[in-house]
């Protein structure tokens, strides 16, 4: 069965109608939830996980690129490997993002402008609607630049969805309904190619993980269990970071094969 | 001894047929490999398949059309695609179509059995497990089987 990825415009939204969504296939939800353990399995504070899924790195924000780039890649790590049990509703991770090429993983984004179901969402989580309506503008802003950032794409982008839902036209329980329609599309079945593709993100995420420990400019492909890494070096640096790729991305379960290419630009 | 299962194995690069029709005897298919799309409807019209391997690009009639053909004439055939040219486009587009599995090359024979094997399954035709590499166990034949021979 699919994976269903929701993404929205209010945070507010996304939660209640992947929830529903979850609770109706009988899906495990995936959320910000998983942050904690994440946290507890790789040594990372879990409210800096949580602010670095809102915030780009800064000098005033105490926050490097390298670590920055690391801990997300710790979260994709976590989040691809549980994605490959299915029958998964996921948000609040930015799966939208990194799960590309997956033919059963079904992207949404829930649209909820000027909708005053979202105002009433808001005001049932203990949120201020008027408030929320008033910094919406900025946030997508904020969410444009992170996502660009972190993953070289606009979240905002309407056509990297799969099926996108304005709650100005449809309420929130026909959403739910058209989403749980929509995942029972053979388009969205799992198949093998598609598990292939989802194994092979999965095994490039757990490899980044560990080389991103140590070493910041790396770019890691994975495919059948064989990892090409790209990364620099100066000529007398070269030997000693190849070996030292080799040993670590080799040590990671899964991997039968390393290849290392060092270049002058990655 | 229960009849062995009829495959198709429809690509245009001979090397295809040529390693995967062993792999897929080893496990107990009766398997009958073409290069040319057209012939090998012409022998689907002769013969009944369980199950059709078939490339998707291919000169002349691609695989979708050989889809096509044997969801209209023969809609319990199982098809697989496999292709070298493989994207998520066509991917979810083949399986709308009803395709039964989608497969990326290059692969490992045993990955092409263990689609094989559930194809069987789904068609209530059972085989030895491919992992096992034997030849099929006989077991009696589950209800609602399909056996071409009396389509």
């Amino acid at each position: 069965m699919p994976i269903i990825i929701i993404s929205a415009d209010v945070g507010e939204i996304e939660q209640t109608i992947a929830g529903k969504v979850a609770d109706q296939l009988e899906y495990t939800l995936l959320n910000r939830q998983l942050i904690n353990e994440i946290g507890t399995k790789h040594h990372i504070d879990p409210e800096r996980l949580n602010r670095e899924m809102e915030t780009t790195p800064s000098f005033f924000k105490k926050l490097s690129p390298s670590q920055w780039r690391h801990d997300l890649a710790c979260i994709e790590h976590e989040v691809l490997d549980r994605l490959l049990a299915g029958n998964t509703v996921c948000h609040g991770l930015g799966a939208h993002l990194y799960v590309r090429g997956v033919s059963h993983a079904m992207k949404i984004r829930i649209l909820s402008a000027n909708s005053g179901e979202t105002g009433d969402i808001a005001a049932g989580k203990g949120g201020n609607p008027d408030k929320s309506k008033k910094s919406r503008p900025a946030k997508l802003q904020e969410r444009k630049k992170w996502s660009m950032a972190a993953y070289g794409c606009d979240e905002t982008e309407l056509s990297r969805y799969d099926l996108v839902i304005n709650l100005d036209q449809i309420d929130p329980d026909e959403a739910v309904k058209t989403i749980t329609d929509a995942a029972g599309f053979r388009k969205f079945q799992v198949m093998t190619y598609s598990m292939k593709c989802l194994t092979d993100l999965a095994l490039t995420a757990r490899v980044n993980t560990v080389l991103l420990e140590v070493m910041s400019d790396v770019k890691v492909e994975a495919r059948d269990g064989s990892v090409v890494v790209m990364t620099r070096s100066s000529n007398r640096n070269k030997r000693e970071k190849t070996a030292k790729i080799k040993e670590l991305a080799g040590g990671v379960e899964g991997v039968n094969l390393v290849e290392v290419h060092v270049k002058k630009r990655i | 001894m229960s009849k062995p299962l009829e495959v198709l194995l429809l690509d245009d690069e001979p090397i295809v047929g040529r390693r995967l029709k062993p792999a897929l005897d080893k496990i107990g298919c009766s398997v009958e490999v073409f290069e040319d799309p057209a012939k090998a409807v012409e022998r689907m019209d002769q013969k009944a398949f369980h199950i059709v391997v078939t490339d998707i690009r291919m000169e002349g009639m691609d695989g979708l059309q050989v889809l096509g053909h044997v969801q209209q004439n023969y809609p319990q055939t199982k098809v697989i695609m496999i292709t070298g040219y493989a994207k998520i486009d066509l991917a979810r587009e083949a399986m709308g179509k009803g395709v039964f599995d989608f497969i990326a090359k290059p692969f490992k024979p045993e990955d092409l059995r263990q689609i094989i094997f559930n194809a069987a399954e789904a068609l209530g035709v059972p085989m030895a497990c491919p992992s096992s590499g034997n030849r099929p166990v006989e077991t009696s034949k589950p209800q609602g089987s399909f056996d071409p021979s009396t389509r």
